[in-house]
C-alpha cells in the first residue's frame, strides 16, 4: 500500500447541458402549468383514476388514456411528508423543508413537493395545502413554487333550517339581573328614570324599591332566538311583548322561547315567549316572527 | 431440468474510502480470488466464454462504466453485458443464462465506490425524471424518508425498534472480516443521532461504502471441476412497481411481494416464515429491514415490530447493508452471505448447519424494484 500523500486524486465533474423533450403529454402538461397557473391530470375511464403527473397510458390497465385530460385543483391533501434536514447541492431550497406528497383535489395519485408555512413539527398527514404558484416560470414542476396550508374559512354551524324545526321545540336563556346590568342598561338606552336608579324616590312608587327596566329582562330573549332556537342566522322581524310583573334588583329571569306555528307560505315561524322569574312568576309574555337561517352566501 | 450452482464467491473487505486502489484493482483481486479458487480458464472451448457486470455509469462518473473492467474480468472477445442495477439482478441474469442453455459458466463481478462521489444523493438525484421530481431535489433518501413515516406508522415501529435494528447490525458486521468497520452503537446513540430526514436518522442509514466482489456459476454437469461444495440457485423471481411515488402503495410491498412468489414457486416454498435457515434482506435504511420482511411473507404485514421483538438471530448475519455495502451491490453482498453461510465458511457468524437460504436485492427509490433469490446446498 502507498501512502496516501503519494495517491493523486484528479478533481473530475460530469456537466452535460442538455435539453429533455417532456413528451407530447407532458409539454401539455407544463405549458397548461406554466402559461395558465392551471394543474391537469389524465383520467382513465375504465379505471376511473386521474393520474398527475400525466400518463398518455393508464398505469393500472395499460388503456391509452392521452385524450383524456381532465383539471385538478391547486388544493389538495397530505398523504405522506418527510423533512429534509440535510444539505445537498441538488435541492431546491435551503434545508430544512418539508417535503409532502399531496394528493390534489379531483387527482387518485400524489405528487410530491415542497411546503411551507407550517411549522416543520406541526405537518401532519391529512393537512389541506394550496399551489402557490411561482412568479417567474422554469417551465418545470417548480412552476409551482411550492404548497402552503390552505386558508378555510372559520366554519360556521348555522342554527336550525325551516326544515329542521317543529312546532313545540323550545330553549331558554337565563340571568340574574344585578344592580349593575340595570345602570349600565340606563346608560345603553339613556333612559335615566330615577325609578330604576334612585332608591329613594322609587320607595315613593307603587312598586316601593328599584326595578329594572322592562326592556332589560325582555332582551335575554335574544341570545335564545340569535343563538340557540332557530339559531345563528336567525332574523325577528316582529316581536310583541306584554309586561306582567316588575323585575327587581337580583331576581333571575328566564326567558324561553317555543315554536308555535311552521307557515310554510313564507317559510317563517312564529315563537311564543315567555319570561319568568325565580319564583315561577310569569315577568311577561308575547310572542315573535322567525326568519329561521338559510345558507350563508 | 438444468441446475445451476454458485462455485466460487470472491470479495474485497468493505471500507469507507479505498483510496489506495482504483476500482479496476479492486475487481481484480476479487477476479484473481475465483481463478485461484477454482483453476477456471478463458479457454474458449471448456473457459468463460461470457461475464456478467455490475456497474452504474454516475456513480463512476463515465459512460459505459463496464467498458472499464472488461479486460480486468477477461472479457476481451466474449461475451460481457453489464447490468446497470442491483447486483442480484446480474446474478439472476447470469442464472438464467445456464439455465436456458445458452452458457455453462458464468462470471459474475460487481464493483462500486461510493466515496468518489462528492454526494452520492446527488448521484441517486439522477435516478429521478428531469420534468416533475428531479428538480425539487428528491433523491433516494428523501424517497426513504416518506416510505418510512408511513410503514412505522403502519407497523406500530417505534424508535426503538430501529436502534435495535442499527444495534443488530453492527454486532453482526464486527463479526464478518470482510464487512465495513464501524463503531459500536449504543441505544442512547441511535436515538439521538442527527435527523436527516424526519423519521430517519444518520445510523438508520447505511454509511457510504467501497466493495468489489464475483461469484462464478456453473451449470450442474460440469459443476464438479470447479467445486466440492455447489451452491444451488433454486429459486429466483423480481419485479418492479411503478416510478411514481404517488402511484404505489410505499408501505404494501407489491414488487417485493411477487418477486418472492416467483421464487417460492420456482423453489416449490409453501412457507417462507419456516423456510429458511437463514435470510439477508437488503437494508438500505434501518427500517427497511422489518418492511422487507413482511415482503418476503417471513412475517404477516404490518407484524415489522413485533418481528424484531421476537429477535433477528438468523438475519442479516453479514451485517447486512446497514453495516455497509455500496448502492448496486446490496443484493449482491446479500447472496454471497448465503453463499459463505451454505458452504459452511462463515466463520464466527456460521448458522450451524444452514441448508437453505433466502438473498433479497433492491433497486431504485424506496424499494421500486425488487429481488429475490433461494440458495440451498
Amino acid at each position: 500500500m502507498t501512502a496516501k500523500a503519494d495517491s493523486f486524486i484528479v478533481d473530475g465533474k460530469l456537466a452535460l447541458p442538455y435539453q429533455y423533450f417532456a413528451g407530447r403529454t407532458g409539454s401539455r402538461f407544463l405549458i397548461q402549468l406554466r402559461d395558465q397557473k392551471k394543474i391537469q391530470g389524465l383520467r382513465c375511464q375504465t379505471c376511473d383514476k386521474v393520474f398527475v403527473p400525466p400518463r398518455s397510458t393508464c398505469v393500472s390497465c395499460g388503456a391509452k388514456i392521452a385524450d383524456h385530460w381532465v383539471e385538478v385543483k391547486n388544493t389538495g391533501t397530505i398523504t405522506g411528508h418527510t423533512v429534509i434536514r440535510y444539505e445537498e447541492p441538488h435541492q431546491p431550497v435551503k434545508p430544512p423543508y418539508i417535503l409532502a406528497l399531496i394528493k390534489l383535489d379531483g387527482a387518485d395519485t400524489p405528487l410530491a413537493h415542497i411546503v411551507k408555512g407550517i411549522p416543520l413539527t406541526k405537518v401532519r398527514t391529512g393537512q389541506r395545502v394550496q399551489a402557490v404558484f411561482a412568479k417567474k416560470t422554469t417551465s418545470s414542476i417548480l412552476d409551482i413554487d411550492h404548497f402552503r396550508p390552505l386558508e378555510e374559512k372559520p366554519k360556521i354551524e348555522l342554527g336550525y333550517s325551516y326544515e329542521a324545526l317543529e312546532v313545540g321545540m323550545s330553549a331558554s336563556f337565563t340571568k340574574t339581573i344585578s344592580e349593575t346590568d340595570v345602570y349600565l342598561f340606563a346608560g345603553i338606552s339613556g333612559d335615566f328614570n330615577p325609578m330604576h336608579l334612585n332608591e329613594e324616590f322609587a320607595k315613593l312608587t307603587p312598586f316601593g324599591t328599584r326595578i329594572a327596566h322592562g326592556a332589560l329582562p325582555q332582551s335575554l330573549i335574544a341570545p335564545v332566538l340569535g343563538m340557540k332556537l332557530p339559531g345563528l342566522g336567525t332574523v325577528i322581524p316582529e316581536i310583541t311583548v306584554r309586561f306582567r310583573k316588575p323585575t327587581y334588583f337580583g331576581d333571575t329571569i328566564t326567558a324561553i322561547g317555543e315554536v308555535a306555528e311552521k307557515i310554510d307560505a313564507r317559510k317563517w315561524v312564529r315563537m311564543e315567549l315567555r319570561w319568568l322569574n325565580q319564583k315561577g312568576e310569569l315577568v311577561a309574555e308575547g310572542s315573535c316572527l322567525a326568519i329561521p337561517p338559510v345558507p350563508l352566501g | 431440468m438444468n441446475r445451476v450452482a454458485i462455485c466460487a464467491v470472491a470479495q474485497i473487505k468493505n471500507e469507507p474510502d479505498i483510496w489506495y486502489q482504483r476500482f479496476q484493482g479492486m475487481v481484480l483481486e476479487c477476479f484473481e480470488s475465483i481463478v485461484r479458487q477454482t483453476g477456471v480458464t478463458f479457454d474458449m472451448e471448456q473457459g468463460i466464454r461470457n461475464v456478467v457486470t455490475c456497474s452504474d455509469d454516475v456513480f463512476d462518473a463515465r459512460t459505459i462504466s463496464d467498458n472499464a473492467v472488461t479486460d480486468v474480468v477477461g472479457a476481451h472477445f466474449r461475451g460481457e453485458e453489464k447490468v446497470a442495477q442491483d447486483g442480484l439482478n446480474a446474478l439472476g441474469y447470469a442464472a438464467a443464462a445456464i439455465l436456458s442453455g445458452h452458457d455453462d459458466l458464468i462470471l459474475v463481478m460487481g464493483h462500486c465506490k461510493e466515496s468518489q462521489s462528492e454526494s452520492r444523493l446527488m448521484n441517486t438525484n439522477l435516478a429521478f425524471d428531469p420534468f416533475y421530481c428531479r428538480p425539487l431535489g428528491l433523491d433516494f433518501l428523501t424517497a426513504a424518508a416518506l416510505q418510512a413515516r408511513a410503514y412505522m406508522r403502519k407497523a406500530k415501529l417505534t424508535e426503538h425498534h430501529l436502534a435495535q435494528v442499527v444495534m443488530h447490525a453492527r454486532a453482526n458486521g464486527a463479526r464478518n472480516p470482510y464487512a465495513r468497520d464501524n463503531p459500536p452503537v449504543t441505544e442512547t446513540d441511535v436515538l439521538t443521532s442527527p435527523l436527516l430526514a424526519d423519521p430517519i436518522r444518520q445510523l438508520h442509514a447505511y454509511p457510504v461504502t467501497d466493495w468489489a466482489a464475483g461469484m462464478l456459476l456453473c451449470c450442474e454437469e460440469r459443476v464438479h471441476e470447479f467445486t466440492e461444495k455447489p451452491v444451488w440457485l433454486t429459486g429466483f423471481g423480481s419485479c418492479m412497481d411503478s416510478y411514481f411515488l404517488g402511484d404505489r402503495d410505499l408501505t404494501g410491498n407489491f414488487a417485493l411481494k411477487r418477486a418472492a412468489r416467483r421464487a417460492y414457486s420456482m423453489a416449490d416454498i409453501a412457507d417462507p416464515s419456516t423456510a429458511f435457515d437463514l435470510v439477508e434482506l437488503n437494508d438500505a435504511y434501518a427500517y427497511q429491514l422489518p418492511l422487507w420482511a413482511e415482503g418476503t411473507g417471513l412475517t404477516p404485514e404490518g407484524s415489522g415490530g413485533a418481528w424484531i421483538e421476537s429477535g433477528l438471530d438468523r438475519v442479516n448475519r453479514s451485517g447486512g447493508m446497514l453495516n455497509g455495502n455500496p448502492i448496486m451491490l446490496g443484493g449482491l453482498a446479500r447472496a454471497l452471505e448465503c453463499a459463505l453461510q451454505l458452504r459452511g465458511e462463515a466463520g464466527e457468524r456460521q448458522v450451524d448447519g444452514a441448508r437453505r437460504a433466502l438473498a433479497h436485492g433492491t433497486t431504485g427509490a424506496a424499494g421500486q424494484h425488487h429481488a429475490v433469490l433461494i440458495l440451498e446446498r
